[in-house]
């Protein structure tokens, strides 16, 4: 049934239930970070030494978690949830707007990127004036420089751009 | 008693009293900011505490919090909008209040039932805690692997409803403080070669990326929304008729919130909501909740602040958080070479006592900020969307790269944020991986020392009496709703319905 025959008939079939769907990633998961403990290192005489091996801890910890995912695929100790709608498209953007960021951090440092950031996303998020979003940036970069930098001394990227100038 | 005095004398000091203040005004600021919740606030915070001294960090972190609940409940009160989960009992009666102009009443007994029901909390903690401490002195690995075996338990309680998935984040978090270099070994664990995660993921990116970023994420899929705000006209007192009327609520709810604020996880919110109820019950105008009840704001924020001081309890005394901002105060302390527990007691008392009053003083400065610049704070909640979260957004960048300088610990913020955003949408609490995230190692240590003493048998930990006790109440406590299930399909098979 389509999103559109389900809004106009409320009483249509729900949609299918994520349990189970949450329970197989959580079983991949699971099975794939025990996998990984087999990649440890040991030392010798570990066993010997009553530790127990490097690997034991995440393994117990790895053989609830795929009892607990169990769990969730009966719906036990976990109520019945809908699949969750799709996510909305202004947060993958947000999302894609962050890893720009952080791409334009290697080229022109943190700053310049922070106030870019602040003036594009907050255009995107429905703020209208262009000279309002940029002062309110520079304002906020130019606090946030004033207290980790010159007051706490931290050393952020200058960028490619940044090193050339210097 | 000595130590608590001179804990109180070092308010006397200039920088301290600074960093209570700034503490007190930041938490009522970033607490009443709609979506960012007092646990974000604590977490965004944090990096700011590294270049502190111990006590300051302690002094400025208590203060955030005692305020962030406060904080939340003006916006709770003013746009339906609670900045903290904890104020959402707030908002029931809260906005109908504003609604018909009484705006400045709601704020005002807000900020008076916040304080009373805070301070009851910490002179709770000044008592309780070092009882408590001397108790856990008998305490060795196998007890102290009990404790956070039920520490971890009752996370089932917190946020969501769907006790398994809860359990199932706290393991994730167990899983994640895992990675790193294994001490007793000398082995690299989920380190994928990555030389910056050989001493473990660090706390400040995963919290700040399960907070902020998460619910960044969330807020930008709203970003098309219009949001009302109520008129505040200038704050009123409450009278000393509505200050009769609230007092038992308060008095009730003061002290049911700092006993579930001691108990491991639960927090304010959990005691909040408990209180809205329990002031329903004894109330004599039980028809007015929901429709702009004093009473109703009263109980709930009594509640909320009395649980801070009662988290702080098992926090302090015993190494284990009593709710989500103090795990967050928790791993704070270890991150400044704090590890708090009986031993803080004895070596450093007047550490401790530092916190203590400066949550006190933390508790009188939001009273009078509450009461004299409500309507500026109501201010902070008018912050458009699109300066807002961009905002957090960079405010999170800076303050997860600061610590190390390290642009890893910023990606980590990003992938955190992924993963509390999809935890969200899935039914997942994101407080329980925290929960485990700051108790996996103390549980690992405590259950290897454990079974070096037990020459590795399991069957040792049923020796110890504190440890049976305390296994017993975790599977009493899991299997609490079962058996809750239960009993009322028992007690409903005998009721008689009559027409």
């Amino acid at each position: 049934m389509t999103t559109e025959a389900r809004d106009r008939d409320p009483a249509a079939a729900p949609r299918p239930r994520s349990a189970v769907r949450i329970s197989i990633v959580a079983l991949a998961f699971c099975l794939a970070a025990f996998a990984l403990t087999f990649s440890f290192g040991s030392i010798a005489g570990e066993e010997l030494a009553g530790m127990g091996s490097a690997a034991l801890f995440p393994r117990l910890v790895l053989g609830v978690m795929a009892v607990l995912a169990l769990l969730m695929a009966f719906g036990i100790g976990s109520p019945p949830m809908e699949l969750p709608p799709p996510v909305h498209r202004m947060s993958v953007v947000v999302g894609l707007a962050m890893i720009a960021f952080m791409g334009a951090i290697a080229l022109v440092g943190m700053w310049a990127s922070c106030v870019v950031f602040l003036v594009v996303v907050g255009r995107m998020w429905g703020e209208r004036s262009w000279v309002r979003l940029t002062v309110s940036a520079i304002l906020m970069c130019g606090a946030l420089y004033a207290l980790f930098v010159t007051f706490l001394h931290g050393v952020f990227p200058v960028g490619m751009i940044g090193a050339l100038l210097q | 008693m000595d130590a608590f005095i001179s804990g109180l004398a070092i308010l006397a000091d200039p920088t301290m009293l600074f960093l209570i203040l700034s503490g007190t005004v930041l938490g009522i600021v970033v607490g009443a900011l709609p979506g960012i919740s007092g646990s974000t606030t604590t977490a965004l915070l944090l990096p700011l505490t590294l270049s502190m001294t111990p006590a300051g960090a302690l002094a400025f972190l208590g203060s955030i919090y005692c305020a962030a609940n406060f904080g939340g409940s003006i916006t709770a009160i003013l746009i339906n909008s609670p900045g903290d989960p904890s104020a959402s009992a707030t908002a029931f009666d809260g906005y109908p209040m504003a609604k018909r102009g009484e705006a400045g009443k709601a704020l005002g007994i807000s900020a008076i039932a916040s304080a009373i029901g805070g301070i009851v909390g910490v002179v709770v903690l000044v008592l309780i805690a070092p009882v408590l401490a001397d108790m856990a002195y008998e305490f060795g690995p196998p007890e102290y692997f009990a404790l956070s075996l039920f520490g971890l338990s009752m996370v089932a309680a917190i946020g969501g409803d769907s006790p398994v998935k809860n359990l199932f984040a706290a393991c994730t978090g167990v899983l994640l403080a895992t990675i790193g270099t294994d001490l007793t070994t000398g082995v690299e664990r989920f380190t994928f070669g990555i030389y910056a995660l050989t001493d473990g993921i660090e706390f400040i990116p995963v919290l700040i990326g399960l907070f902020a970023m998460a619910e960044l994420f969330e807020q930008a899929a709203q970003s098309g929304q219009v949001q009302t705000f109520l008129k505040m006209d200038a704050v009123k007192l409450p009278t000393m008729a509505d200050f009769r009327k609230c007092a038992k609520s308060i008095g009730i709810s003061s002290v049911i919130g700092t006993f579930i604020g001691a108990l491991p996880a639960l927090g304010a919110t959990t005691a909040a909501l408990i209180c809205y109820n329990e002031t329903k019950r004894w109330s004599k105008h039980k028809e007015e909740f929901g429709k702009g009840a004093i009473e109703g704001i009263a109980g709930p924020e009594a509640a909320n602040n009395a649980a801070v001081g009662g988290a702080m309890v098992p926090t302090l005394a015993l190494g284990i958080p009593g709710s989500t901002s103090t795990a967050i105060i928790l791993a704070g302390l270890i991150i400044q070479g704090v590890r708090p527990g009986p031993h803080l007691f004895k070596e450093q008392p007047t550490l401790l006592y530092v916190v203590l009053a400066s949550m006190l003083a933390a508790n009188l400065l939001y009273l009078v900020l509450g009461l004299g610049a409500a309507k500026l704070f109501a201010r902070i909640a008018m912050i458009r969307g699109g300066y807002l979260w961009p905002a957090v957004f960079i405010l999170s960048v800076v303050g997860a790269y600061a610590p190390n300088q390290s642009l890893i610990d910023v990606w980590i913020m990003l992938v955190f944020g992924v993963v509390g955003f999809l935890f969200r949408r899935h039914g997942f609490s994101p407080a329980p991986l925290v929960m485990g995230l700051v108790l996996g190692k103390m549980v690992e240590e405590t259950l290897k020392q454990s079974l070096l003493i037990f020459d590795q048998s399991w069957a040792m930990f049923l020796t110890r009496p504190i440890v049976v006790t305390l296994f017993a109440v975790t599977v009493l406590g899991l299997m609490a709703p079962l058996l809750a299930r239960l009993w009322r399909r028992w007690t409903g098979n005998g009721v008689h319905h009559t027409s």
